[in-house]
């Protein structure tokens, strides 16, 4: 079980831009893998194409053995619903809705709400936002907005949780906040975290540091 | 996805609400001008197949042609005369040709309810020194109630006073009028070349169309002696069970004799071309509302398509497919659709209520007297206007939900949208 990506590379553009080229890695479950480099080293790409957002253009990625490739549109698309939950650098949450109906957009899509309503409410408790469920992301702080968009990505119990740069709009007090809940999730609920960041600090956090260097790994995986 | 899509809608209310009524305008036009075209339409056929006859048997009408002489002149058809200039007009008859047969042929046809041999004349009517040239209709009045309505329109009097005979005749309100004679009293009735004679009034009709109450009614043998043509008819009505087979049955008995046979449709031909007409223009202009109410669907979602970009991402992130984005914005067209569509239909009917209550005589058209609008609430009207802004609701919201369908989440986050 994890993720295994062979001879991945993505281009994209004409005149064809080559921003990933020849990624090769495995990250195993439970572990938090950093991923690390430069503006335009190709992280972000990196973490798209691993978590079925994106596709490679070679090589191959493999989610818990199955090529996603050779997945149905229906697969990938319950590959995120059910394992995967995602975190971006901006919080990315629906203006209309409630703290407590963003969190619970993902179940909405399997007709699991009545079901996880209760673990909804108790995901917003632990990030501290017991209180403000009814409450619109415009209503809330931009560190609370960042927690809301962690407890949807996590309030399916996924396998996965990928964030690109998630402390990148917040300021320190906020971003040890949030890295705190993703590494608790990591280690209470045995998520395996794979993290876009540039914060050197806070991918020292993790379990392993890749680095890329424009659109390569730059050396041998790193144990922290 | 309903869900989501109603909250777009309540969130951007000033947008929604111009778009609904874009669509809800078009919806109750459409049944409220409908409803009153059609409402009088109805009244007017109505009047037409229960006034009058539903099949007219006529004296023939023979165009001249080059040959049409012939017999005159060399008494057998294959000899030709040869003319310069050929004549040409009309040789028409004046009266029915042998109606006794006509009269076995209808007796027998179980299809036929009833019918009136009729001889009409031009006659002046005098009183004193009042005078006024009108139409008299010499008929059968028993035959006459059975086929037509007019003793449902007698106001003094009744009808089936003529049929005793004796020089009694019926007068129109208008012509009464115009006579200044009261019930009982005589007026003189003259044709052109005879003496005039003593007809006695036994009745009044008032129909509310003065073309109509300008005539009067007779028996009909006292008008065949004020025209001197005993015996004969110029017109025999029919009335049918089915008003609806007039036409079919008119033309096949055209086809066996030499009289001209006119159902009630092919004798008012040309206002059913006017009605055709009437609604052409009314698809073209209520089309025309509906189209702009459909363009307004489609800029305000390509709109929230583009606005909601982020949405669309964090959606797609999150598990839901393609066509769920689909559904998210056509759901919200199909929203403003049914609910447009639907308060319409609402205010359409009640609109139509309210015109209801316009009062309205009709003038020479026929209206009732003291009458109001004619509004029909055919539920096929309802039905169009419904199935019109729902199609037009759902082509407009197609193409921007196709779109946004297309996105997919990592072109949207490489654009940055925020």
């Amino acid at each position: 079980m994890g993720i295994v990506a062979t001879g991945v590379g993505k281009s994209i553009g004409k005149p064809i831009v080559r921003i990933l080229g020849d990624i090769s890695l495995e990250i195993r479950s439970g572990e938090f893998v950093a991923l690390t480099g430069r503006s335009g080293s190709g992280k972000s790409t990196l973490l798209y194409i691993l978590s079925t957002l994106d596709d490679a253009s070679e090589g191959r990625v493999e989610i818990d053995g199955r090529d996603v490739a050779r997945m149905s549109a229906t697969e990938i698309s319950e590959i995120r619903n059910e394992r995967v939950g995602f975190v971006f650098q901006f919080h990315y949450l629906l203006a209309e809705l409630t703290a407590l109906e963003n969190v619970l957009m993902p179940a909405r899509k399997t007709g699991r709400t009545e079901e996880l309503t209760s673990y909804a409410r108790e995901l917003l408790g632990r990030f501290g936002l017991g209180g403000k469920e009814d409450r619109l992301p415009r209503q809330l702080s931009g560190g609370e907005q960042q927690r809301l968009a962690i407890a949807r990505a996590l309030v399916m119990k996924p396998r996965y949780l990928f964030a690109d740069e998630p402390t990148g709009s917040l300021d320190s007090a906020n971003s040890e906040i949030v890295m705190k809940l993703i590494r608790e999730s990591n280690r209470n609920f045995g998520t395996t975290v794979i993290m876009v960041t540039h914060d050197l600090g806070y991918a020292g956090w993790a379990d392993r540091r890749i680095h890329l260097v424009d659109g390569r790994i730059s050396s041998t995986p790193t144990s922290t | 996805m309903m869900f989501l899509a109603v909250r777009y809608l309540l969130a951007r209310r000033r947008q929604t609400l111009l778009t609904l009524l874009g669509i809800f305008f078009g919806t109750a036009a459409y049944i409220a001008i409908s409803g009153f075209m059609l409402g009088f339409r109805g009244y007017f056929v109505n009047q037409l197949v229960n006034n009058n006859a539903h099949v007219h048997i006529q004296p023939r009408e023979d165009f001249l042609s080059d040959h049409s002489l012939d017999r005159e002149f060399f008494g057998r058809s294959y000899d030709h005369a040869f003319w310069d200039p050929a004549p040409s007009g009309r040789k028409d008859s004046a009266i029915v040709e042998n109606p006794q047969s006509w009269y076995r042929r209808l007796a027998a046809d179980p299809r036929v309810v009833a019918f009136s041999p009729q001889l009409t004349a031009s006659v002046i009517f005098s009183n004193g020194k009042a005078t006024a040239p009108a139409t008299i209709i010499g008929c059968d009045p028993l035959q006459q109630m059975k086929v037509t309505t007019i003793a449902d329109y007698i106001v003094e009097g009744s009808f089936t006073d003529l049929a005793a005979g004796g020089n009694r005749v019926i007068l129109g309100d208008e012509l009464r009028k115009r006579l200044g004679v009261r019930m009982l009293q005589n007026v003189l009735v003259a044709s052109a070349t005879n003496a005039p004679l003593p007809f006695k009034v036994v009745g009044i009709y008032r129909t509310g169309n003065r073309f109509t109450d300008q005539g009067a009614y007779g028996a009909l043998a006292d008008i065949q002696a004020v025209n001197r043509t005993p015996s004969q008819v110029n017109e025999i009505a029919v009335r049918l069970e089915d008003y609806l087979q007039a036409a079919p049955i008119a033309s096949t008995w055209s086809t066996l004799s030499q009289e001209k046979v006119e159902s009630w449709d092919q004798l008012n031909a040309n206002i059913f071309e006017v009605f055709r007409l009437q609604d052409a223009i009314r698809y073209v202009s209520i089309g025309a509302i509906l189209v702009v109410a459909a363009f307004g669907i489609t800029n305000v979602l390509n709109m929230t398509v583009m606005q909601k970009r982020k949405d669309i991402a964090i959606l797609r992130s999150l598990g839901y497919q393609s066509r769920d984005i689909v559904t998210l914005f056509f759901s919200q067209g199909l929203i403003l659709g049914v609910s447009g569509a639907f308060l319409g239909a609402v205010f359409g009917y009640l609109f139509s209520r309210y015109m209801q209550t316009i009062p309205f005589t009709g003038g020479t058209m026929g209206g009732r007297a003291g009458g109001t609008l004619i509004i029909s609430y055919d539920p096929k009207i309802y039905i169009q206007a419904v199935v019109l802004a729902l199609l037009s609701a759902i082509v407009a919201s197609l193409l921007p939900a196709r779109a946004a369908g297309k996105l997919t989440p990592i072109e949207i986050i490489r654009a940055g949208a925020e």
